[in-house]
């Protein structure tokens, strides 16, 4: 039990792009759009059973015609730069009614990811997240880059839009990335192969909601795009990128005054130069996410 | 990795049916009626499941005054080729537990027909009668039922947000390997499910019956029904609303969901209180 391959398309070296769902949908929503603007061709899956509970029994006249498990598929694309194989997970494989994976079926997860990087002689594995940062919505999302080795950091220094742990504020190149996207890096780092996690910026006052945020995909994407030289179409992010922002801005002038004041801070933070306002310190941050939270606790829902 | 399965004695069938219910069913319905079967029909414990790795073994709860454990023991009747499954549903792992369900049924009992026993809770009132819905592995099976008294058209979908049963699962399972089953689904009015429905045991019990010819007899079970009847009547000329709600209910109506929180507070005090 474990791999399941469709077929076996004839692969160079090519690239692995990761991606479970996580906050903002982030990474999912990049890679699937990576998927479509290459038109890449579904080749195989990973066993469910292992991992899931299923999501949905199809009853027809008495008769349990079928039961559906979450995804975890393998597409690849032959471009005239790279090949790419793009692994989508529909969900984390969790234990113990937690969010998001850990324990030893993520493990076994990641090793059957690396186990297809292996078999196509993969050269490199992306995977791609969210990261929670003290942005405004209004603002383009950056992208933090974490590679699972040193020799990788100069390369990802010169990505466009790009930030290591270490450019973050307050952050001294410390972090956690949480899941599957985080974990993949890990492992891959175990079997010696080089991997980097993309994280697309959504706004801390954002994590919370149950919505999507296409701006930091199309971020993502930009990223992956060039490092893969490949073209990528972002007319459908921008698309998606228009209507969320439109529901964000309806929730955002839900927001009491007081709460939105200080959000509005977030709009003056400037990545390169000090802001007129001030940088929002731990303290001010802990009190925005606490009252957006108090706030969508009070009416019970979200954008 | 070893088989979580221990098998005490081969119980010995050339061919057999395989009853499942699940302890922590509304009304307890699946757990009512597996201890009825294996009461009445003497069932003898052969096979049990370790409980590692499929419950979170942080402790014990306390049910009822009494510390309980999860338990997965598989019972054998052999003069009626009856195998029952009497088990807490698990928490995790669902699919190597299910396997080994299932291999116990396939390899040790030689299980011809799979009956997964589930409860449904219905807005309708006690005294409306127990609607029993089927759900099967196959047209074949289906059609080999010929099942009566149970409702005829079913078409279901999981909503969005939901997940199928348990018991959607394993019957999912059993097909892959070929074996044949249903899936019994009994209603129970909502402000039952904490206590125990004694009617809706009676609607499962007289299909097993019918089906498996187990010679069961239901004396004693009507006089439970006679019992709770009497106890809901006795609920309903002391508290008006309880009358009001349940009288609404008969005729078809809805109950906001302060009224059946009502209601179902009451009633279950009232049969705690008659217990």
């Amino acid at each position: 039990m474990g791999i399941r391959l469709y077929q076996e398309p004839p692969l160079e070296n090519p690239v692995l792009v990761a991606s479970w769902p996580g906050i903002g949908n982030i990474g999912v929503i990049a890679v699937d759009s990576l998927r479509d603007t290459l038109g890449a061709e579904e080749f195989g899956e990973l066993e469910p059973y292992d991992f899931f509970y299923p999501k949905r029994a199809l009853i027809r006249d008495r008769v349990l015609e079928c039961l559906e498990f979450p995804g975890s598929k393998l597409h690849f694309a032959r471009t005239a730069a790279e090949d790419v194989i793009l692994f989508i997970g529909e969900e984390q494989p969790t234990e113990g009614g937690r969010l998001y994976a850990e324990g030893r079926k993520a493990y076994h997860m990641a090793n059957l990811v690396l186990d297809v990087a292996d078999r196509f002689r993969c050269r490199r594995i992306y995977t791609s997240g969210a990261a929670v940062a003290l942005t405004h919505h209004t603002a383009e999302s950056r992208v933090w880059a974490v590679p699972n080795s040193a020799a990788l950091i100069r390369e990802v220094s010169a990505y466009e839009n790009t930030v290591l742990m270490t450019d973050i504020e307050g952050r001294s190149g410390q972090g956690q990335i949480t899941g599957m996207n985080g974990l993949l890096l890990g492992a891959a780092r175990r079997r010696g192969v080089d991997a980097i996690c993309l994280m697309g910026e959504i706004p801390v006052y954002l994590q919370g909601l149950p919505l999507s945020y296409p701006r930091a995909s199309r971020s993502v994407v930009r990223v992956l795009s060039r490092a893969l030289n490949v073209e990528a179409g972002l007319e459908k992010l921008d698309e998606m990128d228009r209507r969320v922002q439109q529901n964000i801005e309806e929730f955002y002038r839900q927001i009491p005054g007081e709460i939105r004041m200080q959000l509005d801070r977030l709009k003056h933070t400037e990545h390169d130069e000090p802001s007129e306002a001030g940088p929002i310190t731990e303290e001010e941050e802990q009190r925005i996410v606490e009252g957006v939270q108090r706030f969508l606790k009070k009416e019970g829902g979200g954008a | 990795m070893a088989s979580p399965a221990r098998v005490y004695e081969d119980p010995g069938l050339p061919r057999s049916s395989l009853v499942v219910g699940w302890n922590d069913d509304a009304a307890d319905l699946g757990g009512s009626v597996t201890s009825r079967l294996v009461d009445r029909l003497q069932g003898r414990e052969f096979a049990d499941i370790d409980p590692q790795g499929f419950f979170s073994l942080s402790g014990v709860s306390v049910e009822r005054d009494i510390a309980r454990f999860p338990d997965s023991t598989f019972y054998v009747s052999r003069q009626q080729e009856l195998v029952v499954l009497k088990s807490d549903s698990p928490h995790n792992e669902w699919y190597r537990f299910l396997t080994c369900v299932l291999d116990i049924a396939e390899h040790q009992c030689k299980v011809a027909m799979l009956y997964l026993l589930g409860a449904m809770i219905s807005l309708s009132a006690h005294t409306t009668p127990r609607q029993l819905f089927a759900v099967f592995s196959s047209h074949e099976a289906r059609d080999d039922f010929n099942p009566q008294g149970i409702v005829a058209d079913m078409d279901y979908q999981t909503p969005p947000g939901e997940r199928p049963t348990l018991n959607s699962y394993l019957l999912w399972a059993a097909k892959e390997r070929g074996i044949p089953g249903v899936s019994l689904w009994v209603t129970i009015p909502f402000y039952l499910a904490g206590a125990r429905d004694a009617q809706a045991q009676k609607k499962v019990l007289t299909l097993l019956d019918e089906k498996l010819r187990l010679g069961l007899g239901f004396e004693d079970l009507d006089g439970e029904i006679r019992r709770q009847n009497h106890q809901l009547a006795e609920a309903r000329s002391r508290f008006p609303d309880v009358d009001e709600y349940i009288g609404r209910l008969e005729s078809n109506l809805i109950l906001t969901n302060e009224e059946r929180g009502e209601l179902l507070k009451k009633v279950e005090h009232c049969l705690r209180e008659g217990a």
